[in-house]
């Protein structure tokens, strides 16, 4: 969990908006504060979106079914922007289970080995290959 | 409080896949009557659909952090709760339509969260770098083993050898120019003779001997000699084929 302080800009035609926000993000959720507040006045999850550097201390969250709408924020620093885009890429949870599909494969091309045998969980869909559920509706 | 509740319902319904599917009665909020709605658990988030045709999911609740249990139910059988920690959160009631469903969606359920998805990713990570770790020093243990009976070879029979390429760090690389006499006697029993593999004590074979490479003059000398001077350049072309032979006999000599 990370909590910064973070410019979130909302661009409202004709002007732009900026707001001072306090940000947090914990686990898959970016929510956002007003300074002085302990209830967040908003979340966003942060599943099917991309993340981008748009200038040396802003980065953008674009959500995939919006492509159109971009989240802006500015950071105080260019390494905190770093930081934030690597965190918030790394905040997703469909982006942990690519890893450890990948990592549960390698280790078994290495070793023979199904590296989640010993704790009983092999057979949990989240973590297959391919989870051959039917996909949700249409 | 505000949600990206547009993109957070094309998440349920995207083709990601779903971790479970499946119809379970839910105790309403306001009407306290259990409602039949079709479920789809997404990674830590457990999204509800009036019908499994529904576009739209009616509802969507966060699973992280919660716990999940069992409980009595004056009108449901195969009832179970989802909790969270703080005092003021709600706790839904479900409800399965048999034992089998109730215990597979409970199992499903507690463990869906983000933390333990994190956890077992951590766990991987771990195993991964050890097995590559391992896989690196046994690869290393072997070279210098490798490198020392070349040495041994070497020192025997250096005062007859005639060397025309350069000897690099640790590999001799015994062709392409450099001739090496029969050592009179080496330990352990092992003749790196050309063309000959003779089996070690261990029962590790030794690497074959690479072909001799034919140049123009049809003779064995390098086409770079050590007067060229450009000793990257030497690296390169002996590196590369030495890099290449050892990869093969590494490869045939590895059992995992």
């Amino acid at each position: 969990m990370c909590a910064k302080s973070l410019t979130s800009i909302s661009p409202v035609f004709p002007t732009t908006v900026v707001k001072r926000r306090v940000v947090k993000l914990i686990v898959n959720f970016l929510f956002y504060f007003r300074t002085d507040e302990d209830e967040p006045i908003g979340a966003l999850l942060l599943e099917q979106c991309r993340v981008e550097r748009e200038d040396d201390q802003v980065f953008s969250i674009v959500f995939l079914d919006e492509a159109e709408r971009k989240y802006l924020f500015e950071c105080d620093s260019q390494e905190q922007c770093v930081e934030w885009i690597d965190a918030v890429v790394k905040a997703s949870y469909e982006f942990m289970r690519k890893n450890l599909i990948y990592y549960r494969t390698e280790i078994h091309r290495l070793t023979g080995k199904d590296p989640l045998e010993q704790y009983g969980i092999s057979d949990e869909t989240r973590f297959q290959v391919n989870s051959g559920l039917p996909p949700a509706a249409t | 409080m505000k949600l990206n509740e547009r993109s957070v319902a094309h998440y349920a319904t995207c083709n990601s896949p779903p971790d479970k599917t499946g119809f379970l009665f839910k105790k309403g909020e306001r009407n306290t009557a259990y409602h039949r709605r079709w479920f789809i658990l997404k990674g830590n988030m457990l999204f509800y659909f009036e019908e499994k045709e529904s576009r739209e999911p009616v509802g969507v609740i966060v699973l992280e952090g919660c716990t999940v249990e069992l409980c009595e139910s004056e009108s449901e059988e195969f009832a179970f709760a989802i909790k969270f920690d703080c005092v003021k959160a709600k706790v839904y009631k479900m409800a399965a339509e048999n034992q089998a469903a109730m215990e597979s969606w409970v199992k499903a359920l507690s463990r869906a969260s983000f933390d333990y998805m994190r956890l077992v990713v951590k766990e991987l990570e771990r195993q991964l770098e050890e097995v590559q770790e391992e896989a690196r020093s046994s690869q290393a243990k072997s070279m210098l083993k490798k490198h020392q009976l070349q040495l041994q070879g070497a020192t025997f029979s250096l005062q007859n050898a005639t060397i025309t390429g350069p000897s690099q760090e640790g590999v001799s690389s015994r062709e392409n120019g450099v001739s090496w006499s029969k050592p009179p006697s080496v330990p352990n029993g092992v003749r790196d003779t050309q063309g000959d593999c003779s089996e070690r004590g261990d029962g590790v074979r030794p690497p074959p001997v690479p072909p001799r490479r034919k140049t123009n003059g049809g003779s064995l000398e390098s086409p770079v000699s050590p007067g060229t001077g450009c000793f990257s350049k030497l690296h390169d072309w002996y590196g590369k084929e030495v890099a290449e032979l050892r990869i093969e006999w590494l490869q045939s000599q590895i059992h995992w």
